[in-house]
């Protein structure tokens, strides 16, 4: 099963090339056909788990070579795939998350026009994300990289009629397009300064490196690329300050949202600063620009989504603050606890988006908050299960948000930053406020609907049945942050956690967070489920408060005014003066002089053939008149 | 008595210039195409001439060669005016002037 490995990325390419050039004729078996692959593919994603688990845990990595893919003097790079836990741990979460999305599709996409185009981008985009976890080397990872960027680009603009999608489109492209830009410059300084981009002779400690290549000094060199790798991890998993794309590229449809922007590509960050934790453990900077960088993304979004009235755009600030959470965790070395939260939040965050577009589906498209409510009687399993995935991700016990928060909470407390301990506390608490307010607004309260809403077909509540399944046990996997499974699977990859010193006892720390969690329930049920306190004269009261939130501290507004508006005013005086006046009038000027000279000069050919021989007959006569005069 | 040879040359001089006159002022094509005949003939004269005057063949091949190419160039010439009459009914060279401004 190892060496068949490369069939899991294979299968979904297949299914995009099928649907991508035969999806009109398909017609509804284009969904059938996407998900079935997804299936397979996850099917044997799980047997190269099972074979990989037969390994000792010391050997537990095993690269399957494809093909030479590049082969220039000594730069050569192999079409290789990397099986070892960490890309079997990613591989698992995008296959099977992934296969539960396109089932759920098949209901939500039913009647788009363009109905297999959407299957075919879909399965391309899972085709490169196991590219970029299977990836043996830097360059294919960023291969996969651009390739699910690509993806996202066209799947965010998918609806390209709405003028909204297609700025949505481009915006999430350039601003993720800057990050990925300082990534390839970190690749190239990896190949410049280590001699190769493949993990198995990049990724040692250059203390304890004894290869071909000799011993490498460590010095300021990791630190830059450290931070380069990270840029680009900033980048796709849309960390503050290249935060601004997520939200808006919430006008992609429903299941995009919960594949790309909650449960797969926005972690393709985290699992690179994962992958390479060797670098950011070395320059030990980058890691504290990591956890920094983390943590107030994390809070940051978390306020962001209280502003927020549409039902996606909240999720979407929730996501960018799990992120924030899963870095923080990175830069406090604890790798495991970070994509412990990754495989949770992938569970119950695709749950949440996916309960989001069957509720949509039952509005008619509706996303905004205010024009909800009480939609517990008309869907109440979506209801449910929205439930379900919000009581995750507050970090209710024993769900499996729980689990993961409570970890890395914990590991926050006994790093010695009792600061950075308190600010993600808080975060905790702004998640559980934020995520209740969402609830209570949209299915508890006052009918505030214009329609008559519906219970979405069992083909989309079946997957989302299926992921609350994952929600709710999840936890399971890794029940302690030193010695639970998932954490002892990973260890050989990313290393034990070293226990701190000192720190409160676990289960006073389990405590707290679950106090926190369940105090930003209570507050939000005061405000938005108690009937109490009337929330929109609060929002009048401080409006000013819930502009600056809701438009995510005019972060935004920054940036259009400082660097988007001065851009397009360059772009438009080199479009206007200098390309139409100085290049194109001097490839005109040109033209212009040829025309000119040639209407001067076209007065010579009379056609006449009479002038043609008198002046031969001349020139004739003069040659004879030279040559006679030479000769003489 | 050998003929000198400042008669021939002089002879094959006016017979260029006439034939040079003739393509000048003349208009008809084919009349201007006897002109042409008419200085090719003049330089095959002096070409003969100027061979016995050496007393060595070159010269006389070289007309020989001469009259070839005359007689090559009249094939296609004359086709080229044969047809320009057909489609312009004229042998007229001054009405041929399609590639003028």
């Amino acid at each position: 099963m190892l060496r068949s490995v490369w069939l899991v990325p294979a299968l979904p390419l297949a299914g995009a090339a099928i649907n991508l050039f035969a999806g009109k004729r398909l017609g509804r078996w284009a969904g059938i056909l996407a998900s079935g692959l997804m299936v397979v593919a996850f099917a044997l994603a799980l047997g190269v788990l099972a074979d990989l688990l037969k390994l000792p845990g010391n050997e537990r990595l095993v690269v399957r070579h494809l093909w030479d893919w590049i082969s220039v003097g000594s730069f050569r790079v192999m079409a290789d795939l990397r099986v070892d836990p960490l890309s079997v741990t990613m591989m698992l979460v995008v296959t099977g998350i992934g296969a539960v999305i396109h089932v759920y599709s098949i209901g939500y996409m039913d009647g788009d026009p363009r109905y297999g185009r959407f299957f075919s981008y879909m399965n391309l985009f899972c085709f490169f994300m196991l590219t970029l976890v299977l990836a043996q080397n830097f360059l294919l990872l960023y291969l996969g990289w651009e390739g699910v960027g690509l993806c996202s680009y066209l799947l965010i603009g998918f609806w390209f009629e709405r003028p909204l999608a297609a700025s949505a489109a481009k915006k999430a492209f350039v601003v993720t397009r800057i990050g990925d830009t300082f990534m390839l410059v970190g690749i190239a300084l990896v190949f410049l300064r280590l001699g190769s981009l493949d993990f198995s002779a990049v990724l040692v400690n250059p203390y304890l490196r004894l290869g071909p290549l000799g011993p490498v000094e460590p010095s300021g060199v990791y630190t830059i690329i450290a931070l380069l790798l990270f840029a680009g991890a900033v980048g796709k998993s849309a960390q503050v300050p290249l935060h601004t794309w997520l939200p808006d590229a919430m006008e992609g449809p429903s299941p995009v949202s919960a594949l790309i922007h909650a449960a797969t590509m926005v972690t393709a960050g985290v699992y690179l600063v994962a992958r390479t934790h060797v670098f950011f453990e070395i320059s030990g900077v980058a890691l504290t620009v990591v956890l920094v960088i983390g943590l107030v993304t994390a809070v940051y979004a978390a306020t962001c989504a209280l502003g927020q009235d549409d039902l996606k755009r909240v999720l979407a600030y929730s996501t960018i603050s799990q992120l924030g959470y899963m870095f923080f965790a990175l830069g406090l070395k604890a790798y495991a606890a970070a994509l412990f939260l990754l495989v949770t939040h992938a569970f119950y965050k695709a749950l949440l988006f996916l309960s989001a577009g069957s509720v949509m589906h039952g509005l008619g498209g509706e996303t905004d908050l205010k024009r909800m409510g009480a939609l517990r009687r008309a869907m109440p399993f979506t209801a449910a299960m929205f439930g379900v995935g919000a009581l995750a991700i507050a970090g209710v016990p024993p769900l499996s948000g729980y689990f993961a928060k409570d970890q890395i909470l914990e590991v926050a407390n006994r790093s010695g930053y009792l600061i950075a301990w308190l600010v993600a506390l808080a975060g905790a608490f702004l998640s559980a406020l934020y995520i209740s307010r969402l609830m209570f607004l949209a299915f508890f309260g006052q009918d505030r609907t214009e329609r008559a809403a519906h219970e979405s077909p069992p083909v989309m509540t079946v997957p989302l049945a299926l992921l609350a399944v994952g929600a709710v046990f999840g936890g399971v996997l890794g029940l302690s942050v030193t010695s639970g499974r998932l954490q002892g699977f990973l260890a050989p990859v990313l290393g034990e956690l070293t226990e701190g010193a000192g720190g409160l006892p676990t289960a006073v720390l389990s405590v707290i967070s679950v106090l926190a969690a369940l105090a930003g329930i209570a507050v939000g049920w005061l405000v938005y489920g108690s009937g109490r306190v009337d929330w929109v004269a609060l929002r009048v009261r401080f409006a000013g408060v819930h502009e600056f939130l809701a438009h995510g501290w005019y972060v935004d507004d920054v940036y259009s005014t400082s660097l988007v508006a001065p851009g397009k005013a360059g772009a438009a005086f080199l479009a206007s003066a200098v390309d139409q006046r100085v290049i194109d009038g001097s490839v005109n000027g040109v033209g212009q002089l040829f025309q000119w000279a040639a209407s001067r000069g076209r007065r010579l050919q009379t056609g006449l053939v009479r002038n043609y021989g008198l002046a031969f007959l001349v020139g004739v006569v003069l040659i004879f008149v030279y040559v006679g005069v030479r000769l003489s | 008595m050998k003929t000198p040879i400042s008669y021939f040359v002089v002879l094959s001089a006016v017979l260029f210039a006439i034939g040079s006159v003739g393509v000048l002022v003349r208009k008809n094509a084919l009349v201007i195409f006897m002109s042409v005949e008419l200085q090719l003939n003049a330089v095959n004269l002096a070409l003969v001439a100027f061979s016995r005057l050496h007393g060595n063949l070159n010269g006389q091949v070289l007309a020989f060669f001469s009259m070839v190419v005359a007689a090559a160039e009249v094939v296609v010439g004359l086709a080229i005016i044969v047809n320009v009459y057909r489609r312009m009914h004229t042998a007229n060279v001054d009405d041929a002037s399609l590639l003028r401004w």
